[in-house]
């Protein structure tokens, strides 16, 4: 019988770059500069680390395929480097790669590092992309605000709520994750707004306006892990320690059948599902202290709060516009600022959202400190709606 | 079992450009188009060629008669391929097999009506095609006077609705308009000169021997298909003593002149309106003419509901925005920003393993679970089987808006892109791209029909590769 993940590993070391517009660093800088923050963090010697796995995602605009990004920035010596991949879930499986290897008692510590160089574009938004596939030959050339935005035509028509209360608590939650951004020093975007910007701001996708919408930024994040054991070896009493790492990919029956209705993800709910019983969760809204959500759109993180079981179906409008997920809220989200605000350098996203796990359960979060949390849950949505990659973390506090 | 037109259909693009605007941007260099700027023309869609165009006549012909031509022939002079059958894509999106004959017709405004003077003596049941999407320079008369539109008949063994009393074809080399095979635009010489020599001494030539032969006399002549200005109906109708009232609509107030397809649009539309037992007149004139003369059967009555152009012409969108016009049509070049320098290369290897999925809209049906999807797959979508799947065509399905966005950040030549998910019987949902919708139009819950469109253009490789899309209900 399989035992999970809980308790076996621990994180001992994290590190983040500042997100934003980068245009001082290259995914070298980026990598070096979350790295230095995680060894230091950690106190081995870099030498001690023996596996490393590279989240990275637009290896064609950003640092290129291959161990190689990883493996040359930081001149490692020839350890075994896996570069890994799952659209936004990208930073959040490089972790769960070096988690399973200390598990598995392949070695004593692994690093784990997501990065992305996405400004080099010349442009806002993603890159732009053509596969020369069969899919290009009849799916619409969506951007990501785009497939996003769907959820709310077909939330408000599930629910039989009105758009404008929709909206009203769309802008409640992009407001919230700026009033967090502000007291992030790393964040990409650090500055307040209003509900009413972001109500009266320019429609990207209907009906998501400019400030539904999170930007696009360079960054990079890090973890280090190693065994309980090994921790407890190391002399660390109170450590974080993964309690579940889950994961749950499309099989195409959202974009092909009508089974789905596109109100919500139907993948995280059954990341959240499985990452709950790994995790020992029975009632995620008296156990989590604190979410970090894949806020990619606040649409998204209004229908994620249904998915996660922090609302009830229907129940997320009324909660969010409660302020539930405010920094003074039952439940935080995006205490960090949050996609919204942090930054999205998609490879780094997923280690960014445990980074903000680590130093509010270690009591390292300075301003935006929460008190006392002692379980954490971080989510990614990769891909769109119709069709995407779900995962679903959960950290905590851990007396060895 | 007889031979003739067994059924008729036609397509006039939804968009309308109002003459007035024609006139508002460029009469300040030509005064002299005021005289033309009544009424509207038809505008292709920036997704819409000669091709998707023939294909919704196509449909409009073919829909619920039960007949599956072996032959299909498609007339346009503004074919969007020199070298690769168009018409084998229309077979495709008409989901006809394979073993279907096509043949591309071209080179004259006569292509449509001289292939029908020739199927007038017999022959295979075919599927006449005729469509034309000719570009017009800015500030030239054809800006005006030209409209975008497509036509089809069904010829062949069967029930006919009309059947042929005879033709009669003349060429004559007098270039009263060209175009080069390297050219843009129509090159158009004087309209009397044309009328005088042409419409006038030609066409009377034609329409005598076609009538004298089938033993008509003019005045039992209930329709004349003549395309052209009014002008030219009333000198002709003057010089051959038919009744001008006999002259069918030119469509000049709400589509305009259509080309290749114009005959045959305005042959639908009498044939949509006409009674029974009454005789048509066909004209087909440029460089030479044709004559063709029909009589309607009993059978047409039968035929009639809604086909043709009508419900076109009830539910056209007019613009009076005349830049959109120009780059719908490609005649400005907008700066659409980074986005639109998007690299739309096609896997043409791809294309042709899954062209039937992407020209028939070509599902699978699970044979275990029942549950249609589209794309096909070799494992079931809902019941986890293997190769449970028979290919079923979603064309002609009608869906249901399940979500959707109007997304001002991608590119599209006509801003927003509007896309979403959309619902079919059985099971099936596909996001899919719309068309012909305008922003704050879409509602969760519409129906919505499929047409053959543009999906994206490939103008680095002069490519462009078609794909169906949602489209508002007709009427």
């Amino acid at each position: 019988m399989a035992k999970g993940i809980k308790d076996r590993v621990a994180i001992i070391g994290m590190g983040c770059s500042r997100f934003g517009e980068r245009w001082d660093c290259g995914p070298e800088e980026l990598i070096v500069e979350a790295f230095t923050e995680a060894l230091a963090d950690a106190k081995i010697d870099r030498e001690q680390i023996e596996m490393a796995w590279l989240g990275l995602f637009f290896q064609e605009q950003s640092a290129g395929k291959s161990a190689l990004p990883l493996s040359m920035s930081l001149r490692l010596p020839n350890i075994p480097v896996t570069r890994v991949e799952n659209l936004c879930a990208t930073g959040t499986e490089a972790l769960r790669g070096a988690v399973y290897a200390v598990a598995a008692g392949a070695c004593d510590f692994a690093l784990a590092v997501g990065v992305e160089k996405l400004k080099d574009t010349g442009y806002g938004g993603l890159p732009e992309r053509t596969k020369g596939s069969f899919d290009d030959l009849w799916l619409p050339n969506a951007t990501a605000p785009g497939a996003f935005a769907q959820l709310a035509s077909a939330y408000t028509a599930k629910h039989g709520c009105d758009p404008k209360d929709l909206k009203r608590a769309m802008a409640h939650i992009s407001y919230k994750s700026h009033q967090n951004g502000v007291l992030n020093p790393k964040a990409h975007l650090q500055k307040a707004i209003t509900e009413d910007q972001a109500l009266n701001a320019p429609m990207i996708a209907y009906p998501l306006g400019l400030y539904d919408c999170c930007g696009v930024s360079d960054g990079a994040a890090c973890a280090i892990v190693t065994s309980v054991e090994k921790a407890r070896e190391m002399g660390i009493k109170d450590m974080v320690t993964v309690k579940a790492m889950q994961l749950a990919p499309s099989n195409g029956l959202e974009m092909s059948n009508t089974a789905w209705d596109g109100s919500y993800l139907l993948t995280t709910r059954i990341a959240a599902e499985r990452a709950y019983k790994e995790a020992g969760v029975t009632n995620p809204v008296a156990q989590l202290d604190m979410t970090e959500v894949h806020d990619c759109f606040s649409v998204t993180e209004l229908v994620v709060m249904e998915d996660l079981g922090l609302s009830v179906p229907g129940g997320a409008i009324k909660d969010v516009l409660d302020g539930k997920f405010d920094a003074d809220g039952q439940v935080p989200c995006q205490i960090d600022g949050g996609l919204k605000c942090f930054g999205h350098p998609i490879g780094a996203t997923g280690l960014r959202m445990a980074y903000e796990m680590y130093l509010q359960l270690l009591g390292r979060a300075g301003k935006r400190q929460l008190k006392s949390p002692s379980l954490g849950l971080t989510h990614n949505l990769g891909g769109h709606p119709f069709r995407n990659v779900a995962s679903v973390s959960i950290f905590g506090l851990h007396s060895a | 079992m007889s031979y003739g037109i067994l059924s008729f259909g036609a397509y006039i693009p939804p968009l309308r450009l109002s003459r007035q605007a024609i006139l508002s941007a460029v009469g300040w260099a030509v005064p002299s188009l005021r005289g033309l700027a009544a009424g509207e023309r038809s505008v292709a869609n920036w997704d819409e060629d000669a091709l998707t165009m023939a294909v919704e006549a196509g449909r409009d012909c073919l829909r619920d008669i039960g007949v599956v031509p072996p032959h299909v022939a498609l007339a346009s002079t503004t074919l969007p391929f020199a070298d690769r059958s168009n018409s084998g894509v229309i077979a495709d999106a008409l989901n006809l097999d394979n073993r279907v004959a096509t043949e591309d017709l071209a080179g004259s405004r006569r292509a449509a009506t001289s292939a029908l003077a020739r199927m007038a003596h017999g022959g295979q049941t075919s599927l006449l095609l005729a469509s034309d999407c000719r570009e017009t320079r800015p500030g030239s008369a054809q800006d005006m006077l030209y409209g975008h539109g497509a036509a089809a008949l069904l010829v062949g063994e069967g029930r006919p609705v009309a059947v042929f009393l005879g033709s009669a074809s003349r060429h004559e080399d007098l270039v009263d308009q060209y175009r080069a095979s390297d050219a843009d635009f129509d090159y158009s010489l004087e309209e009397r000169w044309v009328r005088e020599e042409g419409y006038l001494k030609i066409v009377p030539e034609v329409i005598e021997e076609v009538a004298k032969g089938a033993g008509v006399s003019l005045s039992d002549i209930d329709h004349v298909v003549l395309h052209g200005s009014i002008d030219t109906a009333r000198a002709l109708a003057k010089r051959l003593g038919i009744d001008i009232k006999r002259f069918a609509d030119t469509l000049g107030g709400k589509v305009g002149d259509c080309g290749v397809a114009q005959p045959m649009i305005m042959l639908s539309k009498v044939l949509a309106e006409a009674g029974v037992n009454e005789r048509i007149l066909v004209v087909g004139f440029g460089q030479g003419a044709d004559a063709v003369l029909l009589e309607t059967t009993p059978l047409l009555s039968t035929m009639q509901a809604g086909r043709g152009p009508q419900h076109y012409l009830d539910h056209g969108r007019v613009s009076d925005n005349y830049t959109y016009f120009l780059s719908l049509r490609g005649q400005i070049d907008i700066d659409f920003g980074l986005r639109s320098e998007r690299d739309n290369r096609t896997a043409l290897s791809a294309y042709y393993r899954k062209r039937r999925d992407i020209n028939s809209m070509l599902g699978g049906r699970c044979r275990v679970c029942n549950t249609l999807q589209f794309p096909r797959s070799l494992v079931c979508v809902k019941c986890a089987s293997s190769d449970s799947q028979d290919g079923e065509s979603l064309s002609n399905l009608l869906g249901r808006v399940k979500s959707f966005t109007e997304d001002w950040l991608a590119y599209t030549p006509s801003p927003p892109y509007i896309y979403g998910n959309v619902e079919f019987a059985d099971g099936a949902n596909i996001m899919l791209e719309f068309t012909d919708f305008t922003a704050g139009q879409v509602k969760v819950g519409d129906s919505v029909r499929m047409v053959f469109r543009i999906k994206d253009f490939d103008h680095k490789r002069n490519f462009r590769r078609y794909f169906w899309k949602p489209a508002p209900l007709l009427g």
